[in-house]
């Protein structure tokens, strides 16, 4: 039989958890990307930056966030890392070593966007 | 090697091959002619190869080219092209007979052979003269009615014009040709195995003899150095997770210390040739220590049993029903009936063999691994590719597609095509045989059940439990969704106030299941449905009356305690009540005999859009004024081409030539879920005509449908749209409790059959299935999936079943013919849904769900016994009888 806490985490995989930042319940999914993005602001953000060990959002943190969303709205899906370092016209390894967690886990999550593998 | 001289559609030449080619392959590696299709390991039996060879239909698959001197071959390139059609082309479009299209070209060269003779068949001698030629989405129904539409236009008692619906006839309810149609019809439409890639690797796989076994070594020196041979990879060489995940990350893409199923890939060859590939394959030594296989969920639960995977046990999930209080309520019901059923490990038996290519496009940081497949969900496969093989940037391209049924669910080849391209910086092709491809991939699980229905003295369902074992095979991948969804649909189109039930889901070393047309609800519907009758026999009511006293009403609840607010169903009763009538009748006279007839019911409230599900969508108005759909609504065969031009034609009022639709590419596509749960139509249908309603409120404001006056309106010509289902929160996990899907489609079938009671052979007369899924969008889609998921629910129920390592191909797998094609009628409701997609519902799994059940109950009609456990084959059938059960 499946230890108790095992079950627990399967279940939490499956689902979505809230919490309340900056004052507003936010739904979260397994790994911490938002539910919902048109939940996400930039106070939200910046709390959760704080949370991941980011002290500041500078210019170049927002100008990566603000491509992801305006991306994401406007294709309705992620960009591509190449997309990505077109749009901001950095490297990737600029864009990497500004958000704990990279691009995928940091970048994208701070930006609000849902779960890479959230169209099962 | 010999000189052949050949006149190939028209154009006399000469090739020079080895005389032992079989004329197939000729055709395609050597004149390009891809239409040329190949299913059935070059053995004859699915006809999707045949061309016409001096005058007759050939399998091209069962001649040598060597055999061929002098020939003349028509291929259905040699017929007309999409913008100059033959007739019978027209006539297989405009029938809505091409749905997959993999079988089209086959079909179309089998026809033309007949009606070059025959330009009037009646529907035996069609039957006779393409039963070599097998499909898996019509149900045949339609490409009958193809080839008898192809003789009329041929004896020039019509033209095509004059049943043509014109581009801007009404865009609701009128069957447009699918976009995607003539090319199929005309085999420009490319398959995976289709796409050239010349100097393209190809690739074969070392895979394990044991279905459990810890892989001690892997010795690939002896095959490095064969002639053609490029390199052999294993599972070292694969730089990210290995894992494709979709809840636990439990299935390898090559397999590292232990093998957990037969078949499980251990290495890779690639070579300059297939035939290099194959051959290098033999030559890889792997030492195996064979283990304990655990072969059925009880072998899975003994207390001493090994863990199929060392860091989980074998039971892997577990959900309840609990509402209500079941056990009371049987306690005082006035009638209890109690069964054990149990169904088999099926195939969900796409006509193309799986395919998969994959090369490495552009330089440096920003290399794109390009995948080419037939994903139902490209965006989720590219991501889950993406973890395993640590490669950001990659492009999934869904080539077209031969059926897929739930198995394109998964990653299946595109995880070794891709780790491949990776691994040997080179374009590479895999390309399995039919019998590896059954070994390879997904199952439909099978489920063993033991159910208790009871009702009060009115006939009015009191209680039901039911305990499930389910038997996931070796990977998890979706099943706990399968039990999920079997117990979201658990009572069906009923209101049952208390129920008590149970399903518990194993890791065994069977083939793993995973999602097939209905993923879950066919099996547990089995199990409802025929206790539906045997408690209506008990209660000595008729089982459409029962059904109807049952229906669960607006206001009321579902197994899940999920109230309702629409349930057209009791309306779906009346309206099948006069076929159900007219059945009943003509079987009553031949109930005695050696062949006995029997009517049997089965219905459905097929559940769609679970709590949780999302899809966007994207609209754009072009310079040219014409709008583009953008959404991965992955279309194997269902027509979700036409549904996504005919909404955004009707919802602009623009004519259909005025709409384009892109869905396969994840770099053109919003990320818009799978093309399962036939959820397509409601979920990124719905979400489509959210964008077009709002590029619609921007053309209003501009004055205009132009592109230019957007523009100088200062508004925008893109538009994302969104559709969520209302309800997100999961089932408790103690009492099975919670939110359900948010539409239903509903269906009931009549099956009428005949049981010859000496040989055990069962002849399924005709299905008639009454369906509601709202405001039909296209007639001829709707009416498609239901014929051909009857068809497949007919297999399902009397024939069809997987048995790792002896099902090799489709004579084994017992596909559906044109000899055990049967009647159909299908009776259409239409209410509007209140979520729907302009009032629209899906529909593509519905018909299979309830066939089986109705199949069994007519059986039983017939002749009194219950077929417990499917397939009912005629032994079994035999058998029963011989019981007197």
């Amino acid at each position: 039989m499946m230890a108790e806490h095992e079950r627990e985490k399967l279940l939490a995989d499956l689902g979505r958890q809230a919490r309340i930042v900056a004052g507003r319940e936010i739904y979260f999914d397994w790994e911490g990307f938002f539910w919902d993005p048109n939940d996400w602001n930039e106070e939200i953000a910046r709390i959760l930056a704080l949370e991941s060990g980011l002290e500041d959002l500078t210019e170049a943190h927002w100008k990566v966030l603000r491509f992801f969303r305006e991306y994401y709205f406007y294709h309705g899906r992620a960009p591509m890392n190449r997309h990505l370092k077109e749009g901001v016209l950095m490297s990737l390894g600029a864009i990497e070593s500004l958000f704990p967690g990279g691009i995928r886990l940091g970048a994208r999550r701070l930006a609000g966007l849902p779960n890479p593998r959230s169209c099962f | 090697m010999k000189k052949v001289n050949i006149k190939v559609n028209g154009r006399p030449g000469q090739v020079v091959v080895d005389q032992n080619q079989a004329l197939i392959d000729t055709l395609r590696g050597v004149y390009s002619l891809t239409s040329v299709k190949q299913s059935c390991d070059r053995k004859g039996q699915c006809g999707a190869c045949t061309v016409i060879v001096n005058g007759k239909a050939v399998r091209s698959c069962l001649v040598k080219i060597g055999d061929m001197e002098g020939a003349d071959i028509i291929t259905v390139e040699g017929l007309g092209t999409p913008d100059n059609p033959h007739l019978i082309q027209e006539a297989f479009v405009l029938s809505g007979a091409v749905q997959c299209g993999f079988c089209t070209p086959g079909m179309i060269m089998a026809a033309k052979a007949l009606l070059d003779t025959n330009q009037d068949p009646a529907d035996e001698e069609i039957k006779k003269a393409l039963r070599r030629n097998l499909c898996r989405c019509t149900g045949y129904v339609k490409i009958i009615e193809a080839v008898k539409l192809a003789g009329r236009f041929l004896r020039g008692e019509i033209t095509p014009d004059r049943i043509r619906p014109r581009p801007d006839d009404p865009k609701m309810g009128v069957s447009h040709p699918r976009p995607s149609a003539m090319l199929k019809a005309c085999g420009t439409a490319e398959f995976s195995a289709d796409i050239k890639i010349p100097g393209a690797l190809e690739l074969a796989v070392v895979r394990s003899p044991y279905a459990h076994a810890i892989i001690r070594s892997i010795d690939a020196s002896k095959a490095k150095n064969m002639p053609g041979v490029a390199g052999v990879m294993t599972a070292a060489d694969i730089k990210g997770t290995n894992r494709l995940k979709y809840i636990i990350a439990d299935r390898p893409i090559i397999c590292r210390e232990k093998v957990q199923l037969l078949g499980d890939a251990v290495a890779v060859v690639a070579a300059n040739t297939r035939e290099e590939a194959l051959a290098a394959v033999e030559a890889v030594h792997v030492e195996y220590e064979p283990l304990p296989v655990l072969a059925s969920p009880m072998d899975a639960m003994a207390p001493d049993a090994p863990r199929i995977h060392p860091d989980r046990p074998n039971f892997c999930y577990k959900q309840p029903i609990i509402k209500g209080d079941a056990d009371k309520a049987f306690a005082e019901s006035a009638a209890v009936v109690e069964s054990a059923f149990k169904t088999q490990i099926n195939h969900q038996a796409p006509l193309e063999p799986e395919a998969s290519v994959a090369f490495l496009e552009g330089e440096g940081e920003d290399t794109v691994l390009v995948v080419m497949g037939r994903s139902i969900n490209i965006h989720l496969h590219m991501a889950t590719l993406q973890e395993a093989l640590d490669w950001e940037n990659i492009r999934y391209e869904e080539a077209f597609s031969g059926g897929q049924f739930g198995i394109k669910l998964e990653i299946i080849t595109e995880g070794i095509a891709a780790a491949a391209a990776l691994h040997f910086k080179r374009a590479v092709r895999y390309i399995p045989s039919l019998e590896e491809s059954m070994l390879i991939t997904s199952k439909r699980h099978p489920f063993d059940m033991n159910i208790k229905l009871g009702a009060d003295s009115n006939g009015k369902l009191t209680a039901l439990a039911l305990d499930a074992v389910v038997d996931n095979g070796a990977y998890n991948s979706i099943g706990n969704v399968i039990i999920n969804r079997g117990l979201h649909m658990l009572s069906s189109s009923y209101y049952i106030p208390n129920i008590k039930a149970m399903a518990k889901l194993f890791y065994t070393n069977n083939p793993w299941g995973s999602a097939a047309r209905g993923a879950g609800p066919p099996q547990m519907h089995y199990a409802l449905e025929c206790a539906m009758n045997m408690l209506a026999a008990k209660l000595n009511i008729d089982p459409l009356e029962f059904r109807l006293r049952n229906s669960l009403k607006p206001g009321q609840t579902k197994a899940t305690g999920h109230v309702v607010q629409e349930w057209p169903f009791p309306e779906l009763c009346e309206a099948v009540r006069p076929a159900y009538e007219r059945a009943r009748s003509k079987a009553a006279a031949r109930q005695n005999g050696i062949v006995r007839r029997g009517v049997g019911l089965g219905a459905t409230a097929f559940g769609i859009a679970m709590p949780g599900d999302k899809a966007l969508s994207a609209v754009e108005l072009g310079p040219d004024d014409c709008v583009t759909v953008y959404a991965a609504a992955a279309d194997p065969g269902e027509g979700n081409d036409s549904m996504l031009s005919q909404l955004a034609a009707h919802v602009l009022d623009l004519p259909l030539t005025k709409v384009r639709v892109v869905t396969r590419d994840t770099d053109r596509t919003t990320a818009a879920g799978p093309a399962s749960g036939s959820r397509i139509t409601y979920m990124v249908g719905g979400a489509t005509v959210d964008a077009l309603q709002k590029l619609k409120s921007a053309m209003d404001q501009a004055g205009s449908k132009t592109y230019e006056a957007l523009k100088k309106a200062e508004k925008p010509t893109r538009f994302l749209g969104e559709k969520r289902a209302v309800e997100v929160a999961p089932l408790d996990p103690e009492t099975g409790q919670g939110p359900s899907f948010e539409s239903q489609v509903h269906a009931v079938q009549v099956a009428e059959v005949e049981v010859n009671t000496q040989t055990g052979e069962v002849k399924v007369l005709k299905m008639t299935t009454a369906a509601d899924a709202g405001p039909v969008i296209n007639p001829q889609n709707l009416t498609g999936q239901i014929e051909g998921g009857a068809d497949m629910g007919v297999g399902y129920a009397l024939r069809e079943e997987y048995i790792a390592g002896r099902t090799k191909d489709w004579v084994t797998f017992k596909f559906p013919t044109m000899k055990t094609a049967f009647d159909m009628e299908t009776i259409i409701r239409e209410t509007p849904r209140s979520r729907g997609t302009l009032g629209a519902t899906g529909v593509g799994e519905m018909a299979m769900t309830s066939t089986a059940p109705a199949v069994i109950n007519a059986i039983n009609d017939a002749c009194g016994i219950w077929i417990r456990e499917l397939p009912a084959t005629p032994d079994k059938i035999k058998a029963a009888l011989a019981s007197g059960k």
